[in-house]
């Protein structure tokens, strides 16, 4: 769950001021939890969706339950922690730690802060093979095979289960609940855990890094427009990108 | 003595550039705050790089060789980057922010239980802690963060350091590794290369990009000449790397690639929030586009506003006079 | 047979919503299907919400920290406009500080998606907890119609039913037309665009420049230049640290005069006086909408059948007679009115156009058609060319004489009136227009 990154946003002495008071499920786990429900569709099973947020959090679980997630568990946080993804990824490990499961599934970094880390750390805490930036999943037995997209080309990964995977969103286009499934989300059970019920000590979850203010991104100002006979100014700004720019 | 580790990366039997920028201000802030700067190359080949390594400063040069880094591997890098961090000890350790950084950066976190600082386009190192700047929201923001602690992970966005050679005497460290597939719970059955020599879009210093403009093959052979006269690199939006026109790995954008050449040019490209964010650090934008209101426009230095199938080909003569 | 409501409404923008919460409060199960992604998504206003009907859905609602609505108005500006000036009639006054208040300026998005979590409330506590709902990001194809009674909805593949069903749909009302209320074309002689602009200040800034006070706020409506001799009208109205100014302006007039509707907003920002009043913000948010301009004739034939009701501006129920614009008043009343007629159809168990007529009485007597009918000659009076354009000139040139002071013998005011009239219209044309005023205002 995550703020609309697409809403207007204002920065005040430092602080990030959101104008939508809305929270939206993160574009990159609304796609894994689409690939979860095509498996599911696929090769039978469960999904269940775990979201770690304040009360309002609540809502994102149920877009999930909509869209076909079978239950929900909602780890509640008062919003005022100030966890990183260090403390995110221990309260979840903590919270997986005596659950049985094929596959943890996530996004691949949150689209407000794009850290990109919760989901290898997770992974490390309770030692399962993962692979990340999956740009497609697909289920053979008891391996999840994951085609992973790496700086130059697509890799085939087999990773045994149980095991975890973070998911791009070009993976898939991850499906508009419709009101039936709006309606069948009302009566799908959502599980409230609180942190301190979980088996983690509270002091090691303390963030090891922060935010301590926001900026403006310098704006890039517009250089020059050419319009005209197409010859002329494609040559013109070719000539300028050697003299003028130097780049060539 | 403390120090300030970089993780310098090896594809396609080279150095990555992005390693280097990263190495060459790693040295700036190791002496701006009495430190050592080390560097760690973890290879099948890894010894025939240190030369390179050395030409950028580090002092000492960890290096790891063995066959199963032939390919990337997330468990293996993992192991290897452990008993590195184990010998170095260093407070900072920084790698240039690459799909093989992210795939294991937060694993090494959790295991060092390290503070980390992902995907940075600055940062400086005082006693303890670090401080960096970091855009956020789909790159509308600049967060100014800080991590403190023992050992804090780095990881730089290509393209926001310079080159600074500075060749230096280094001591290297050969440290024992070794490990089999056969070890290993998760199985790498096969790699899909992107087709043809693609240049990385990390290292290159000039880019040229496809959008939807670009509908036919004689748009994509105008593409591929323009980025064969400029030594470029061949970038895409995502309306073509989804259609099938572009391989992914060539996406440029907010899901895609964050690239800062020295000069972009972006070819039948509206200039979407998404696409800009992964081009605006760009050093020169050239917009090549038919719509005057096209969003590119407000962050090229050079907007032609016109059709690119009567623009490129002028263009790309102009380019070859001026090559020649 | 699936899970049958009571009923379902479709649209969850003011009337949708005050009919789901009227509903919900009676502990009826009930379906609220909205298209966009949350309540609010899809909707545009200037806009004001005026009346104290929201006090009825919410009570006490200004009590509520940081709730849907921006301001409360306690100043009121109708201007006469030609190019260079502005002549206003101006009216601020303290006794509209009482709560209830009797206008609040909003913003869409905020508001309906507040006041609709103000309905999820109102579900939670009734009867119906588990089975009334929300839903979003769904839309509507078709009512469902058997022997000419509406017996639910279609949404894609899927079927609801209900024993009835409430449109409100808004002023593209393609569902009030599929189940023969409307016509399948309305003219657009009689319809408007809406376009607006959100304008960002600091907060502190806003206030001072409009001297604001706490929560209070002003609407400014023109009439004049503003609309370059198309049909309509400019606004002005402030938000909390923003404002909202745009314009309302024929649809027909402006094809036939081929003006684009974001020129006019832009030459409308140009004046010198709104200008002025704008000068430093930052353009955060740009908008438009088919607005109804009030004109009966385009209302749909009947607002009831057997099992639907129409409400809000699917009914065309909006009236601009010059004073203001009321909208989501009409909207919201018309909700309240066609859910208390739903909730007497499930007492009597029957839902046929016999008993559903009884929504067509309160409105009848209510003051929303009261207004609508005794205003019509001002609603057409309102958009002839002596209105739009004469009049805002002959008043601003006698406001230019009557205001400016020279060394010079000042002539008398019923000279200058007579002049200003001379220059711009006639004599002859006034008092028609005074006639026809005297018999409609």
């Amino acid at each position: 769950m995550v703020p609309d990154v697409y809403a207007p946003i204002q920065i005040k002495s430092g602080e990030l001021i959101m104008d939508a008071d809305r929270m939206v499920l993160n574009a990159y786990d609304a796609s894994a939890v689409e690939e979860a429900l095509v498996l599911k569709e696929k090769h039978g099973g469960e999904v269940e969706v775990v979201c770690i947020g304040p009360a309002k959090a609540s809502e994102t679980i149920r877009k999930a339950l909509a869209m076909g997630a079978d239950k929900g568990v909602h780890i509640l946080t008062s919003g005022d922690e100030g966890y990183d993804s260090g403390s995110f990824a221990k309260v979840l490990a903590a919270f997986f730690k005596d659950k049985e499961y094929d596959v943890i599934s996530l996004g691949k970094q949150s689209q407000d802060t794009d850290s990109g880390l919760t989901g290898s750390m997770i992974s490390e805490l309770l030692n399962l093979p993962y692979a990340t930036n999956a740009v497609g999943l697909e289920a053979e037995g008891d391996i999840l095979v994951v085609k992973r997209q790496g700086d130059t080309g697509q890799e085939m990964i087999g990773l045994p289960t149980p095991c975890a995977v973070t998911c791009s969103n070009d993976m898939n286009d991850p499906r508009i609940p419709n009101l039936k499934g709006i309606m069948a989300s009302k009566r799908k059970p959502v599980e409230t855990v609180e942190i301190s019920n979980l088996d983690v000590d509270a002091s090691s979850l303390s963030a090891t890094s922060k935010v301590i203010g926001y900026e403006e991104k310098p704006a890039r100002q517009a250089g020059k427009k050419y319009e005209g006979e197409a010859d002329e100014i494609a040559r013109q700004v070719a000539q300028l990108l050697d003299t003028e720019a130097n780049v060539i | 003595m403390s120090s300030i580790l970089t993780y310098v990366a090896i594809a396609d039997g080279k150095i990555k550039r992005s390693s280097l920028e990263v190495l060459s201000h790693c040295k700036k802030q190791a002496e701006a705050n009495g430190l050592t700067v080390e560097a760690v190359v973890i290879d099948a080949n890894a010894s025939s790089f240190v030369d390179g390594i050395k030409a950028y400063g580090a002092s000492k040069v960890y290096v790891i060789e063995d066959q199963i880094f032939q390919n990337h591997m997330n468990t293996p890098l993992l192991k290897a980057l452990i008993k590195v961090v184990d010998a170095a000890n260093p407070q900072v350790f920084a790698f240039a922010s690459t799909e093989g950084t992210k795939d294991i950066l937060g694993a090494l976190a959790a295991n060092q239980d390290a503070a980390v600082l992902a995907d940075v386009s600055s940062f400086e190192v005082s006693s303890g802690s670090v401080h960096a700047k970091r855009p956020v929201m789909a790159a509308k923001v600049v967060a100014n963060t800080e991590a403190s602690g023992d050992l804090i992970l780095v990881s730089v966005r290509s393209g926001s350091y310079d080159l600074i050679e500075s060749p230096s005497e280094a001591e290297v460290v050969n440290i024992n590794f070794s490990l089999n597939e056969s070890d290993l719970k998760a199985t790498l059955r096969e790699i899909i290369s992107a087709t043809g020599d693609t240049i990385d879009l990390n290292e290159a210093e000039a880019i040229v990009a496809a959008g939807r403009g670009v509908k036919d093959e004689e748009g994509k052979a105008l593409i591929s000449e323009l980025a064969g006269i400029l030594n470029a690199g061949i970038g895409a939006s995502r309306a073509l790397t989804e259609s099938g026109v572009y391989d992914p790995s060539l996406q440029i954008g907010q899901t895609g690639k964050v690239v800062s050449p020295q000069l972009y040019i972006a070819v039948g490209i509206s200039g979407a929030i998404q696409h800009v964010a992964g081009m605006a650090n760009s050093k020169v934008i050239v917009a090549i586009n038919k719509d005057a209101d096209a969003p590119i426009f407000e962050v090229a230095d050079y907007g032609i506003v016109g059709d690119l199938y009567k623009i490129l080909p002028p263009f790309i003569d102009e380019l070859k006079k001026i090559k020649s | 047979m699936e899970d049958k409501f009571d009923c379902i409404v479709i649209g969850g923008g003011v009337a949708g919503l005050a009919a789901a919460m009227t509903l919900a409060k009676n502990n009826m199960k009930f379906l609220l299907i909205e298209r966009g992604e949350f309540a609010g998504a899809k909707n545009v206003s200037g806009g004001i919400l005026w009346g104290s009907d929201l006090a009825k859905l919410v009570p006490d609602y200004w009590e509520e920290e940081d709730a849907g609505w921006e301001r409360f108005i306690n100043h009121r500006r109708l201007t006469f406009m030609d190019d260079q000036s502005t002549f206003s009639l101006d009216f601020k006054s303290k006794h509209f500080n009482e709560t209830p208040y009797t206008g609040v300026v909003v913003l869409r998005a905020k508001f309906d998606n507040w006041l609709a979590g103000k309905v999820q409330e109102a579900i939670d506590a009734s009867d119906f907890a588990m089975d009334s709902f929300i839903a979003t990001d769904i839309k509507v194809d078709e009512v469902i119609l058997e022997n000419d009674k509406a017996v639910g909805i279609k949404t894609g593949e899927d079927e609801f039913f209900a024993d009835s069903v409430i449109i409100a749909e808004g002023v593209n009302n393609l569902l009030t037309r599929q189940v023969g209320l409307q016509d399948k074309y309305v003219p657009a002689d009689h319809m408007l665009t809406g376009i607006k602009e959100v304008i960002r200040f600091d907060q502190k800034v806003l206030e001072d420049r409009f001297q604001l006070d706490g929560l209070s706020g002003m609407t400014n409506e023109f009439v004049g230049w503003a609309t370059d001799g198309v049909e309509g009208g400019g606004f002005l109205y402030t938000n909390k640290d923003t404002i909202s100014i745009g314009l309302v302006v024929g649809i027909k007039d402006l094809r036939e005069k081929k003006k684009s509707p974001h020129d006019l907003l832009n030459h409308f920002k140009t004046h010198p006086t709104v200008a002025d009043a704008i000068k430093g913000g930052e353009i955060v948010e740009y908008s438009a909408h088919v607005v109804s301009s009030g004109d009966s004739r385009v209302m749909p034939k009947e607002l009831y059948k057997d099992g639907i009701l129409i409400v809000g501006e699917a009914a065309n129920l909006l009236m601009n007679a010059g004073k203001a614009i009321q909208g989501m008043d009409f909207a919201m009343r018309s909700g309240i009115l066609a859910a208390e007629t739903i909730v007497k159809a499930k007492e009597k168990g029957d839902y046929s156009s016999a008993t559903l007529k009884e929504y067509r009485k309160v409105m009848d007597e209510s003051y929303i058609m009261k207004d609508i009918n005794n205003f019509q000659d001002a609603v057409h009076l309102l958009h002839t060319d002596v209105m739009q354009n004469k009049v805002p000139n002959l008043v601003c040139d006698f406001g230019r004489q009557f205001f400016t002071i020279k060394n010079e013998p000042t002539p008398r005011s019923k000279d200058m009136i007579k002049g200003a009239i001379k220059r711009h219209s006639s004599v002859w044309e006034l008092a028609k227009l005074g006639f026809k005023a005297g018999k409609s205002l």
